[in-house]
């Protein structure tokens, strides 16, 4: 049985969205998915059973973080990471590059690796392709990431390429160091800047090496939103369609819903649960800080339409009183803000499945930007997959409201 | 609220029934669950359904709720339901038994308040208030409770005198508060380690209606947080027994704070009836899980399992074998130290667990052991859990810091030059 396979169940009639199912030795995971991001192999304050209650299908663990705590030898002793959080379903790793140059300012990148100080005794080390594979081969995730050559999403000129055509240089390295090709996927990475050539050559560089699904990477990372949307729509124009595409740091719901559309099938970002710990609970208008003293007395639940626990039995005014003081706090908005990404992600899976994705994509957009205009790039992004919204959000909105008076 | 006592023998504890709202029926000896901020510290409402789906007596703190006052003024639900754990009953403390309680603030008139924001003062007339605003099933008086093992003579008196002021006011205010209608008052007995002190503030009480108050809550004997683990048997004991001889059958006391589960079950011995989950948090947030044994003829055990230690990282095993609790079904000692070491949040979640699920338990094994005239023989059992030494049960404040040690060097020996 292969480690990995992917299959498209139902296509947009009209935009690239797909709906499809990966099936991994841990889980089936349904797509277009969203991955919780569990860095040190827990998400913050929620325990394992309360994620599959939540019908979380797979999560994303941080090389970098897991290779220096635990580390790799406890990672193989206790026969990697699945055993060792007590998480039975599917796991997709990083390769622990970005992290580095993000986190340790000293990182530095040449044909051999990133060079980095350690933490451990600021002695000069170096995480290869080979080491990327070795500590990732360890932890034991369904899907993994090639170590990538990263750079500033806002750089320009020729280190751009410089790290493209590396980054295509590394995956023949990483490809040959995966010792556990049987059991465990590698994704390479799409490089290339903000320029489309460079997508479109690094892409069908990649395409000709043996992989089973794709990552975009080297953007989420403070490039104007306008070349955001186009990079991922030359990325998915030349990507194989039947092997499952993997957006790597995009979690904001309109971001979403926009790069579904595009035909992106697989999500991560820490920002659900990083928002959590600041008291934020993520609704379809946007979210609700509810430290605000305009909860104080609201006895509502954060969204009497999610069925989490968290909103079956919590007002806002109580979160608004624990927030940020008492730690269950963070478990409770954590729980609401996974549960709430999930069900955005079903909802729109479901649209696809009765295709009628686009409608879907229409009164999403009404309800998040209820009262404000729509940004011009959403508009365009989905234009270019002929998607069309209404001349003005506000107007939508009440009609998209009248619809659902009638229907009632 | 009433309370039933189903039978009672001198020396070995007594059992009975605390019933405080229409349906249901608590067990005494109790163990109330403490919470932050209207939660169990640490636990969603469906987590604390895994440790247990019984019904709770929930030990609710001014401290660290005052600031929900407002908001509940304008609830007219149960208090339950308001902290999300509907149907369970809830008891309002004046201060939480999990941290210390700095000295000092007490005046003729006011009471401190020593809250996340720092100190406020209450008169009775503004603590009845809040506590109306509360309306809880059941709730404390007002004392002054700011004495210890080492309080002057002065301070006990002065401790004692004020109470009563205090509760003078409490038991003519809780007569006419028509929110507080259906909560129960529990007289405060205070009055340090000085036995004239402690029989005057039992006497201010006895001296009300029988009805004015529906049972007792013994105050003064530490000022809360770890103290209350480290305190000494021959010390407490005399004067909690001479508390104890002056107070009617008929009438549950209680004493909060983190006792050891020796010392509780010595305290039980003599005739308390309620007790709270401090001692369980304390452990839990100082990373310690609680392996003591109480079932006959199981194996030796420690008082704890400290998982800061190195020596578990890589032992794959539970915190405590054979236990049946959601943490030690699904993860190793190995994974919570290492939850430990990235200060992961699931840590202190997964203690908490361990600790409720066992001093629930625990309390299970003391009510049988009860009924069947065995509760010396507990004693004795966790007394000397390791063949002749006296186990130790006290907590100390976990200080060790994560040293850079910690860090695997697999993976930087993986990308070493
Ligand atoms: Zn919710
Ligand atoms: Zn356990």
């Amino acid at each position: 049985i292969p480690p990995l396979t992917y299959k498209v169940v139902a296509e947009c009639s009209v935009s690239k969205a797909r709906a499809g199912l990966m099936t991994l030795r841990h889980s089936e995971v349904r797509t277009p998915v969203f991955m919780p991001v569990g860095t040190q192999g827990t998400l913050k304050g929620v325990l394992p059973d309360q994620l599959i209650e939540l019908d979380c299908q797979i999560l994303l663990g941080n090389t970098y973080h897991l290779g220096l705590r635990p580390g790799i030898e406890t990672l193989q002793l206790a026969g990697g990471l699945h055993n060792f959080m007590g998480w039975s379903r599917a796991i997709l790793t990083d390769s622990g590059g970005f992290q580095m140059v993000s986190l340790l300012q000293l990182a530095e990148i040449d044909e051999r690796g990133v060079n980095f100080r350690s933490p451990f005794d600021n002695s000069e080390c170096m995480l290869t392709p080979e080491h990327s594979m070795q500590i990732q081969n360890a932890i034991g995730a369904d899907i993994m990431m090639q170590l990538d050559d990263v750079v500033k999403t806002t750089t320009t000129g020729p280190r751009v390429e410089e790290a493209m055509e590396r980054t295509i240089r590394w995956v023949d390295r990483c490809l040959s160091a995966h010792a556990r090709n049987d059991d465990q996927s590698l994704f390479p990475i799409v490089q290339g800047g903000l320029e489309v050539p460079l997508r479109e050559r690094c892409v069908s560089a990649l395409m000709e090496r043996q992989v089973r699904g794709f990552a975009v990477g080297g953007l989420s990372g403070g490039e104007s939103k306008h070349d955001f949307w186009r990079m991922v729509d030359v990325c998915t124009n030349h990507l194989p369609k039947e092997k499952p595409r993997y957006l790597m740091g995009v979690g904001f719901a309109a971001d979403l819903v926009v790069c579904v559309a595009l035909g992106i099938d697989m999500f991560d970002c820490v920002f659900p649960t990083r928002t959590a710990r600041f008291g934020c609970a993520l609704v379809d208008s946007g979210q609700l800080n509810l430290k605000q003293q305009r909860y104080k007395h609201d006895t509502q639940p954060i969204d009497e339409n999610c069925e989490c626990n968290t909103c079956k039995r919590y007002t806002r005014s109580y979160l608004h009183h624990i927030a940020t003081n008492e730690s269950v706090s963070c478990s409770l908005l954590s729980i609401h803000n996974v549960a709430y990404q999930l069900r955005l992600m079903r909802s729109m899976r479901e649209a696809i499945q009765r295709d009628q994705f686009p409608q879907f994509v229409r009164d999403f957009m009404a309800r998040h930007f209820v009262g404000k205009p729509i940004p011009t790039w959403i508009r365009e992004a989905l234009t270019a997959v002929n998607i069309d919204l209404p001349e003005d959000a506000v107007q939508h909105a009440k009609e998209s409201e009248m619809r659902t008076e009638k229907s009632r | 609220m009433k309370f039933v006592l189903k039978s009672i023998s001198k020396n070995s504890g007594r059992l009975g029934q605390l019933r405080i709202k229409e349906s249901n029926e608590l067990a005494t000896p109790l163990l109330m669950q403490t919470t932050k901020g209207g939660s169990i510290p640490y636990l969603t409402a469906d987590t604390f359904e895994m440790v247990s789906n019984e019904q709770q007596l929930l030990q609710l703190t001014l401290s660290t709720m005052d600031q929900m006052a407002e908001s509940l003024a304008q609830w007219n639900r149960p208090l339950s339901e308001y902290v999300g754990l509907p149907g369970h009953n809830t008891m309002l403390l004046l201060r939480d038994p999990c941290e210390a309680t700095p000295a000092g603030g007490n005046d003729r008139d006011v009471v401190p308040l020593f809250t996340r924001r720092g100190k406020e003062s209450l008169t009775a007339t503004q603590y009845m208030d809040m506590v109306a605003k509360f309306a809880p099933d059941v709730y404390q008086g007002l004392c002054d409770a700011d004495t210890n093992p080492e309080s002057t003579k002065k301070r006990v008196q002065k401790s004692v005198d004020r109470t009563e002021r205090f509760m003078d006011e409490c038991y003519a205010l809780h007569a006419k508060e028509q929110r507080l209608a259906n909560s129960t008052l529990l007289a405060p007995i205070v009055g340090g380690y000085n036995t004239f002190a402690r029989t005057q503030s039992i006497k201010h009480a006895r001296a009300q209606p029988a009805t004015s108050y529906g049972g007792y809550i013994l105050e003064g004997f530490h000022t809360n947080g770890l103290a209350a683990t480290a305190l000494q048997a021959t010390q407490l004991l005399p004067i909690v027994e001479h508390c104890l001889q002056q107070l009617e059958d008929d009438k549950p006391r209680l004493m909060p704070g983190a006792f050891t589960p020796l010392l509780t079950l010595e305290l039980i011995r003599r005739g308390v009836d309620v007790f709270d989950t401090s001692y369980a948090y304390c452990a839990a947030v100082n990373y310690k899980a609680l392996t003591f044994n109480y079932t006959k003829g199981a194996e030796q055990q420690t008082a704890f399992l400290d998982l800061t230690d190195e020596a578990i990282k890589e032992q794959f095993t539970p915190m405590l074998n054979g236990c049946s609790c959601l943490a030690c079904r699904k993860h190793t000692r190995a994974y919570i130290h290492h939850l430990y070491k990235t200060h992961e949040l699931l840590g202190p979640i997964l203690l908490m667990i361990h600790n409720l699920h066992h001093y629930l338990g625990f309390f299970a094994v003391i009510r049988s052991s009860i009924a069947d005239d065995e509760l010396s023989q507990l004693i004795d059992l966790l007394r000397l859990q390791t063949a002749g030494v006296n186990m130790d049960y006290r907590i100390e404040a976990n200080s060790k810091v994560v040293s850079k040690a910690g860090l695997g060097k697999g993976f930087i020996a993986a990308a070493a030059v």
